[in-house]
Order: C-alpha cells, then structure tokens, then sequence
C-alpha cells in the first residue's frame, strides 16, 4: 500500500523515548525514498500517455488523472514523513548542542554512534551559529540552564577529569569520587557531561 | 528609601515595578509564556548588561577590600540571579527562533521583532537545516518536490513552513483597566472587561497587543 512505509518511519521515530534518539532507521528510510521515485515513474508515465492519446493534461479528468493524483498525493505524503523523520531529529540533535555541550567530541559516544554523518556535520554547524551569537552577545548561554537557588553547590566526581582545571576562584584535584563545594556556574558543564553529579539534601 | 516613610504601598509597588531588574522579570515572563517571539527589548537589554558589569566590578572592589563573605556573597546571588534572568530570556528566544525558523525569516512582521545578532543567528540557523535537509531528504526527491518550503511545486503557499499557534490559550493578569475584542473584526463584536490585577485563561490573540503595550503580563 503506498504511504505505508513514510508511515512507519514516522512511527519508529515516535516510538522512541522523548528526546532520545534511536539509530537512524536507513532502511525504511531508502524504502520510502524508493516509493517516492516509484510514484514519480507512474505520474510520468501517465502523463505521457495521456499526452500520447491527444488529452489536455492541465484540464482532462479522466482515471488517469485520477491515477496520477493518486501517485501524487502519495509522494507528497512520503516526502512529508521523510521531512517530519529529518526534522524531529534534527531538534533532537539542536537540544543536545543546548544542554551537552558544543563540540562534538563533548557528546558520549553511545550518542555519536547514533548520529548519521550529516546529522553530525548539522550538530557542528548549529553549534558554530550558536557560538557566534553567544560571541557577538558576550553572554554565555549555556550555563546557568536553572534557576540559581545558592552559588554554591556540592558536586561529587563521577569520572576522572584531567587535573588541573582552572575554576574561577580556585584549582583543584579532581580525582574520582571526590566531593567539592564549587560554583554552580562552573560545575553546570561537568554535570552536563556527566563528569560530576550534584549531590542534594 | 527610609525617607519616604509616608509613601504609600501601591506608589512604592509602582515605582519598584519600573526597576529594570523588575522589568527583566516580566519580559522574561512573557516571552517564557507568549507562543511567539516577542519584540526584542533591546534597551532593557542593554541596561541590564551595564548593570550586571558594574555590579561584578563592585564585587571584585569588596573581596579585594577584604569586607565581610557573608555581603559579598549575598551581593553574588543577587547578581547570579539577575544574570539567570537575562540568559534565559535570550536562551528563550533562541529556542524560539530555532523553533520556527523559517516562519521568522518569511514574515517581515516576525523578523522585525529580532535584534540584528538574532537575525543572523536566524539565518544561519535556517541555513543550515535547509542545508541538511537537502542533503538527507531533498536530492533524493523527484526534481517537482524538492522545495524546503513547498510539499511539491504546484503548492501555491508555503505549506510545509511550521507556525506558532496564536490561538492558544494563555494565563495573563491585567495591570490597568482594559476592554478587549473577543472576536476579530468582521464577526459579531463581543468584549471582555478586565479590572486592575484580573487573572484571564485567554486566547493568546486576545491579548497580543495589549501585553506589547504592556497593559497585561502573561503568567
């Protein structure tokens, strides 16, 4: 049945977790493309064969207008499941810029295992929009995602951070399972990266 | 302050309502709560980051003066917190902009709303999502259906171009007496009074222009 597979495309998106994303699906995905270009055979060959009969194409409304139609409608619906697949990805991959971080190599490997080249090569060139308005602006944007309660928060080290990172008030040791009493603003980036986790209560 | 002790409490509610960190506060409110991005408070804006600068300054002239960590540090809340206002309200509209990003370049009425940096980041932004869309999706389409805006070359709109939805409904609070069209022009005219500090569940269109008058705040 046309229309079909554009439909489960759409829906092996949807079933997935929200926000998370599933491996791109790029066999549905080529089956769709594939009764895309179909479609578009039968319109042409419709076409041609009313214009073999002498018809008007433009205004005649005989069954193969209709068929063609038919074949039309169907690809409009392909494309717009194809476009709905890319897109909903696509946000997916903006929102991991927003609140991972903004180089590629900042993203866990089980995330970039899961990214097509061209969603990676789309992550790098939102990433660098986003860094020139930030740069233009002189604000920092991605940090501070919550609402500040105390300056300071106490963070435990989940993984080993390379020693010696510069904070703006101190340098410390960041050994693994230690627990420091850091600025929110610069714990907020290992956190995001899982590097560190808040402890609360 | 102290020495006007006679000042009443509305006229002190208003006067601290005019202070720029109060003002950010409501811009940030309805441009959390408005479907569609809102005009660019572009002066506020410039204040606040005046402001921000001379309050860290301030700080660093304490801790080097060797006053008390407890004011210092009271003093650097406030400031965190002044600076969470202005990131997230220009985080916001980014999300926005990324949210409807060829809406915002196609209507000259949404575009104008965007400060300069804004607009380019729209622009880059659509770009490059045109650019992927192409790449994963388009090309491989029949010639007719490659259009990002248009589902085939026969639309005679953009109907593939995603839009805020003004119809949607919103908590808002008045600030001044308002009467307002229920309805858009042509239809049977029926209006909605509201008094000073009314709360209304409302159509977003409603009240559009009079929150950009700032008549009423979205809550």
């Amino acid at each position: 049945m046309y229309g079909r597979k554009g439909y489960q495309l759409v829906k092996d998106f949807a079933s997935g977790e929200k926000g998370q994303l599933k491996p791109f699906n790029s066999k549905l995905f080529d089956e769709t493309v594939e009764e895309c270009d179909q479609n578009h055979h039968l319109i042409q060959s419709l076409i041609r064969k009313m214009q073999q009969e002498g018809l008007d194409v433009q205004n005649n409304r005989n069954a193969d207008h209709y068929g063609a139609l038919i074949h039309h409608l169907s690809l409009i619906r392909n494309k717009r499941c194809l476009m709905a697949y890319v897109y909903n990805r696509a946000e997916i991959v903006r929102d991991l810029a927003w609140r991972v971080g903004l180089e590629l190599l900042d993203l866990p490997s089980e995330i970039q295992e899961k990214l097509t080249t061209l969603e990676k090569e789309y992550f790098k060139n939102h990433s660098i929009a986003l860094k020139s308005y930030m740069g233009k602006v002189g604000i920092e944007l991605n940090v501070d995602m919550v609402p500040p309660k105390d300056p300071y928060i106490k963070v435990r080290v989940v993984e080993d951070i390379d020693e010696g990172i510069v904070l703006s008030d101190k340098t410390t040791n960041f050994a693994r399972h230690s627990m420091h009493f850091l600025k929110r603003t610069d714990a907020e980036p290992y956190i995001a990266r899982g590097q560190m986790e808040e402890l609360t209560g | 302050m102290a020495s006007n002790s006679d000042l009443g409490s509305a006229d002190f509610e208003t006067l601290a309502s005019t202070s720029d960190v109060e003002l950010l506060k409501r811009a940030w409110r309805n441009e959390k709560a408005a479907p569609e991005i809102l005009p660019y408070e572009a002066a506020l804006i410039e204040r606040a980051k005046g402001q921000i600068e001379l309050v860290e300054e301030n700080i660093e002239d304490y801790v080097e003066n060797g006053i008390d960590p407890l004011v210092v540090s009271l003093y650097q809340m406030d400031l965190d917190r002044t600076q969470f206002l202005l990131r997230s309200y220009l985080r916001v509209r980014l999300l926005k902009i990324e949210k409807f990003m060829f809406h915002n370049l196609k209507s000259e009425e949404a575009e104008s709303r965007l400060s300069e940096q804004e607009k380019v980041f729209a622009k880059s932004c659509a770009d490059d999502l045109a650019k992927h869309f192409e790449e994963s999706v388009l090309l491989k389409l029949p010639e007719n259906y490659q259009s990002v805006l248009k589902q085939s070359l026969i639309s005679e709109v953009d109907d593939m171009v995603p839009q805020p939805h003004l119809d949607t409904f919103v908590v808002c609070r008045s600030k001044n007496f308002v009467s307002l069209n229920l309805y858009e022009e042509g239809e049977s005219p029926e209006t909605v009074e509201m008094e000073r500090g009314d709360l209304y569940f409302i159509r977003y269109k409603i009240v559009k222009g009079a929150i950009e008058s700032g008549k009423i705040d979205l809550i």
